[in-house]
């Protein structure tokens, strides 16, 4: 059975179309036929990261309007053919298409993919309502700041109300300098919060810029910078691999953090 | 002997209207069946909102107390006011049935609720708007305890004519409104009022008090500036001078030595 992501945040700028696009190249070249959507109608980008703008021809909205075929619309991508991109119309608003629409697309896409990734605009209205409609999974992308975490667990709320079960973790531009100087929420600070299973932890890194900018995922790169290497590892943990996290200082274990954890592995 | 975490007390400020008590989504048991009390139909809330509202609580409900139940207990809906279509009906029905509970009968006010009900296969009882069946609530008497077991997460609001109890933790950006005591058995982090309808008397506690805002009757006290090195479980008073915490097991003794 065919596995139905959604990326999303509360929050924008966090980093979800960045994560949408490293997963599903990384996915794609461990063999698996993935596609990504693109939920952000109106203001989508991940053509852009994924440096496929130039190759849309048509978009969900026209495959919605029956003016052409769901295999017209998907763009391949040349350098990884396991790689699809569903593009959202640029030209449109959130309200341009439905849940129920964009769960017959994502059910339409199952027959012929194993991953399919959607990465979902920021905030909780239609746009988000869309782009969990079909999901089965989320992963949830946080940056280690008070306003995004608290997004966050907005988000989880929400998706816990409408059955997504699972769901997983990624602290997105983390930067341990500043961990260490107590001037930046700590991994464990946004874990006690979110208590929802960590996936990785993705450094800040200005490397991931330049690849934004350049249409290249940086897990495509020949040397792997850190932030390659999170997002790979990210991958095989997503597919049940145990990767240990990458060293990260952490402080000593307390009796609180243990009657924490003692709650994680109860809940229903 | 009192802690030095204590946050300032602020007095007495008026009673906001907001911490009027508003039930919401809440189980009851009465007599083998459980009753799903529905809150009244609010002015301000588009229907689409009230919708998501109104269906965000009641899956937490479900997810936080399923163990409390046996399996296939026969549910009655009280609708009150609230308008429902065929659809929200029927999610509703599959949401229970999803807990192993039975949707066995609607009670509403609303002749469309009623038609849409019946439409949709269930039995229906309609009374006039004026035999309101929250008149439970008009009582002084609290409602019984509500117990969840959850994450309170932000944006969530519990409100409850009586004491809240909670299993999880309450985050930033939730809050949690009780005409009685509030007891959180995790941090609390989010705001918490007990004694919302002005009894003084009432409690908070919490195996970590880290609030953002606690509330007891009209007393408001903010959490310390500066966190503290170690947290204990803590109970949160009110006594001349405002709102007191004091260590749990410091408590009894010190409420008596008032
Ligand atoms: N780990 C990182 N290190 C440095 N820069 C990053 C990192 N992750 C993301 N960025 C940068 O942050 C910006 C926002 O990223 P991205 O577009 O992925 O966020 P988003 O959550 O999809 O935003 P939106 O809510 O607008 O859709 C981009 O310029 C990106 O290059
Ligand atoms: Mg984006």
């Amino acid at each position: 059975m065919s596995r139905i992501i959604v990326v999303t945040s509360g929050k924008g700028g966090v980093g979800k179309t960045t994560t949408t696009a490293n997963l599903g190249m990384a996915l794609a070249q461990r063999g698996h036929k993935v596609a990504v959507v693109d939920a952000d109608f109106g203001l989508r980008n991940l053509d852009l990261l994924l440096g496929l703008e130039n190759r849309i021809v048509y978009t969900a909205v026209e495959v919605l309007a029956g003016e052409c075929r769901l295999d017209q619309a998907l763009v391949r991508d040349k350098r990884q053919p396991n790689l699809a991109l569903l593009p959202a119309a640029q030209n449109r608003t959130k309200d341009a298409v439905t849940p129920d629409q964009m769960k017959r697309l994502v059910a339409a896409l199952t027959k012929a993919f194993h991953y399919i990734l959607i990465d979902c605009p920021a905030g909780i209205e239609m746009g988000f309502q869309n782009a969990i409609a079909s999901a089965r999974e989320a992963i949830i992308v946080t940056t280690p700041e008070v306003a995004a975490v608290r997004d966050a667990d907005r988000v989880v709320g929400l998706l816990e109300a409408n059955d997504v079960k699972r769901m997983y973790l990624i602290i997105n531009r983390l930067r341990p300098a500043m961990v260490e100087q107590d001037m930046m929420m700590s991994v464990k600070d946004v874990q006690d919060i979110l208590a929802i299973p960590l996936l990785g932890v993705v450094p800040d890194d200005e490397r991931v810029i330049v690849s934004t900018n350049r249409g290249e995922p940086l897990v495509l790169a020949e040397n792997p910078s850190s932030a390659a290497t999170a997002f790979s590892n990210i991958v095989r943990r997503l597919e049940g691999e145990k990767v240990p996290f990458m060293d990260l200082s952490a402080p000593p274990d307390d009796f609180f953090s243990r009657i924490r954890r003692f709650f994680q592995g109860h809940k229903p | 002997m009192t802690d030095p975490s204590v946050p300032t007390p602020v007095t007495s400020i008026p009673h906001a209207t907001e911490s009027v008590s508003v039930p919401q989504v809440r189980f009851r048991g009465e007599g083998g069946k459980l009753l799903l009390l529905l809150p009244p139909e609010r002015e301000t809330a588009t229907p689409t909102a009230a919708w998501t509202d109104l269906w965000q609580q009641l899956k937490q409900r479900l997810n936080a107390a399923e163990r409390f139940w046996q399996a296939n207990t026969p549910v009655h809906l009280i609708a009150r006011d609230r308008l429902l279509d065929a659809r929200q009906l029927q999610a509703i029905a599959d949401a229970l049935t999803d807990a192993q509970l039975q949707l066995k009968r609607v009670h509403t006010t609303r002749r469309q609720t009623a038609v849409a009900a019946a439409t949709a296969g269930f039995s229906v009882e309609q009374q006039p708007p004026i035999v309101h069946l929250n008149q439970e609530e008009s009582g002084q008497a609290l409602a019984e305890p509500l117990y969840i077991e959850t994450t309170v997460r932000s944006g969530v609001e519990i409100r409850h004519p009586g004491t809240v109890i909670v299993l999880g933790d309450v985050n930033p950006g939730s809050s949690i409104v009780a005409d009685g005591d509030v007891l959180v058995w995790g941090a609390l982090r989010g705001v918490a009022q007990a004694g919302a309808a002005g009894n003084s008397r009432c409690l908070i506690l919490a195996l970590r008090m880290e609030p953002t805002q606690i509330r007891i009757a009209d007393f408001v006290a903010r959490a310390p500036q500066t966190p503290p090195d170690q947290y204990w479980p803590e109970v949160a008073y009110v006594t001349g001078d405002g709102i007191r915490i004091a260590k749990a097991s410091d408590f009894s003794r010190e409420a008596l030595l008032e």
